[in-house]
């Protein structure tokens, strides 16, 4: 059995109905009503030990739903979720000691302490023996750079220094699974690259599973093999990052710089999708047009000072998911 | 256990930060007591309407009633913060007991103003309002016994005002209701003496005197030794009482949390 196995997965809220007015809110008082929505919709998957998966989906797909359920701070409405051979919802204390849980929504720092002591605290919690815990709190400050702010209260830091400490709190007791939700929200370049190789090392190193949402498809690139994407609360992609990338992402752009100014490029197979002095973008489709034709046929005809082909970014191939412009049912292995 | 201790410590050191806020209570208590006591006299030299008892032991009332009050002080504000920013579901996914998380730190905070406050305040109050000792040494140890048990009984009635912000999201209003029932139901304001019968026949029903009238009428020694034994006991029942209903409302609020998401 894989570590984490959810099986038909499916959360309805209830959510009351609110009438305009002072007389209506009186009638809403009164005589509740509600409605339901349905945040996630059946939805199933396993996740093998020591897998990093990328759970992606546009605003309010359900993601943080199923990171709730899969964390036990939310029952399901139907369907049944075990993590670790336990269900979490019914086992909430015995999973909450092995999984760790980054919100980046919202600190789980305790706001007034020192960030020493929230550490010193969670040591307790957990019970973390001495050895363990002096060994992480050694790794986490060399490459979390904890060092720097562990002596000042949490409501003091800075977005960037306070996911820092929640992301070396929440690993702090070696949990086996680690759920990210937006682990790199707000987060300048630099800091979002340092969690990254952070999760990278501890995944490398210690072999724990992680799932981790995030609205940046870098993010993903650099940390997770395999993707899962869902929309309207339903799985629409379960499969690796480089299968999406090679079957969605077929245009290549060519991005040429001309010796001088050229009025009127002819390039058959290809399409000029931006130009600016005398440099020109043409977009091309790499299963239809090779690059070397493309490049032989300018160098033939022009003065050409410089040449790259772009790959796609893999934001650009979500993004025409999202939008309905890729439609999945076509021939991928991981759609369900 | 370990844990709740360190928290416990955890919260008193968190006190110390705090050191403009420790001056400003301390004050606060002294100057509410001097003002009482004014009063007190001047109701007294009017009208004469203290029926013969002794101006020091009203005082000693007063000033007691108010030290108490300043030691029982809690975070009123502290569950409620973490259901408003949805913080307490992180609170719930650790391993811990939520229930004696929140009280450790209360009683943390408790101590340090046991310490810090009560202590100097007591001696000031001994050498500027001529104070009374404890009736003897056996009232005294009751008078501890009894007012642990009134912190435990506010603890509990504060508790389930706290738990209602599952539900309401606000509690100001509560908070404000409940503080103004403790303050004329308990005596801490007026000694439950002075009051009406029908006003005291209700009293009698309710949790609110034995959180302070109870401990300091042991204090003074006006509790006959019989009665003593009952009112612990009547303390101990309201505190299980309590207990039980913010027991049956913390299973609810944890389950409204798990099934609707906050
Ligand atoms: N407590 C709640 N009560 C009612 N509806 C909710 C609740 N929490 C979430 N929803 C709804 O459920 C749907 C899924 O929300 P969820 O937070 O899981 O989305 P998400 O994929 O995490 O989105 P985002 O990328 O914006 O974080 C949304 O339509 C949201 O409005
Ligand atoms: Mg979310």
């Amino acid at each position: 059995m894989a570590l984490i196995e959810v099986d038909d997965l499916v959360k309805e809220y209830q959510l009351n109905v609110r009438h305009k007015g002072l007389l209506g809110s009186i009638r809403s008082l009164l005589i509740p009503e509600y409605t339901k929505k349905v945040a996630v919709d059946s939805i199933s998957f396993s996740i093998e030990k020591g897998e990093t998966v990328g759970f992606i989906g546009p605003n309010g797909a359900g993601k943080s739903t199923t990171v709730k359920m899969l964390t036990g701070i939310l029952t399901p409405t139907s369907g049944t979720i075990t993590v670790g051979g336990l269900s979490p919802y019914k086992d909430r204390k015995k999973n909450a000691s092995r999984i760790g849980v980054v919100f980046g929504q919202r600190t789980q720092l305790w706001w007034d302490l020192p960030v020493a002591d929230t550490f010193d605290l969670l040591k307790y919690i957990y019970k973390i023996p001495d050895n363990v815990f002096r060994e992480n709190m050694e790794l986490f400050s060399d490459i979390l750079g904890l060092q720097e702010f562990m002596k000042q209260p949490v409501r003091q830091l800075s977005l960037g220094q306070k996911m820092r400490a929640d992301i070396g709190a929440a690993l702090l007791h070696n949990p086996e699974i680690i759920f990210f939700d937006e682990p790199t929200i707000g987060l300048d370049v630099v800091a979002k690259e340092q969690i990254r190789e952070f999760v990278r090392t501890v995944n490398r190193e210690r072999g724990t599973t992680m799932l981790f949402t995030t609205h940046d498809m870098l993010d993903i690139e650099k940390t997770c093999k395999r993707m899962i994407i869902i929309d309207h609360g339903k799985k629409i992609y379960d499969g690796t990052v480089e299968e999406i990338k090679d079957k969605y992402g077929r245009s290549r752009v060519l991005r040429v710089e001309f010796s001088e100014y050229i009025a009127d490029v002819q390039l058959p197979g290809a399409e000029m999708i931006k130009e600016e002095g005398n440099k020109k973008w043409f977009e091309f489709q790499k299963d239809q047009t090779q690059v070397s034709r493309l490049i032989n046929t300018l160098s033939q005809k022009y003065g050409i000072v410089d040449i790259t082909v772009q790959e796609p970014e893999i934001e650009g191939v979500i993004r025409e998911i999202y939008q309905g412009g890729i439609d999945l049912n076509e021939t991928l292995s991981g759609v369900s | 256990m370990r844990l709740y201790l360190e928290l416990a410590k955890k919260s008193f050191q968190n006190n110390i930060v705090y050191r403009a806020d420790y001056f400003a209570s301390l004050i606060n208590a002294i100057v509410l007591i001097f003002v009482n006591i004014a009063i007190w006299k001047a109701i007294n030299e009017e009208e004469g309407a203290l029926g013969g008892l002794q101006l020091n032991i009203l005082i000693t009332y007063i000033v007691i009633s108010f030290l108490m009050q300043t030691v029982y002080q809690m975070d009123e504000y502290f569950i409620e913060g973490k259901v408003r920013t949805g913080l307490i579901s992180t609170d719930l996914l650790k391993p811990f007991y939520f229930r004696l998380f929140v009280f450790s730190y209360n009683v943390g905070s408790m101590v340090f103003k046991f310490i810090m406050q009560f202590i100097p305040a007591m001696l000031l109050s001994v050498f500027l309002f001529r104070l009374l000792p404890p009736f003897n040494t056996q009232m005294l140890l009751y008078f501890i016994l009894s007012a642990i048990l009134g912190y435990l009984v506010l603890y509990n009635i504060n508790f389930i005002v706290w738990i209602s912000s599952f539900w309401f999201y606000w509690t100001f209003s509560l908070v404000t209701i409940k503080d103004a029932a403790v303050m004329i139901l308990s005596g801490a304001l007026i000694p439950i003496w002075f009051m009406p019968t029908w006003l005291i026949d209700f009293i009698e029903l309710t949790p609110f005197n034995a959180i302070f009238y109870t401990p300091i009428l042991i204090y003074l020694g006006m509790m006959p030794e019989d009665e003593i034994f009952m009112s612990i006991v009547k303390q101990i029942l309201w505190i299980i009482a309590l207990f039980g209903i913010g027991h049956i409302l913390w299973k609810r609020a944890t389950k409204k949390l798990v099934v609707q998401g906050g």
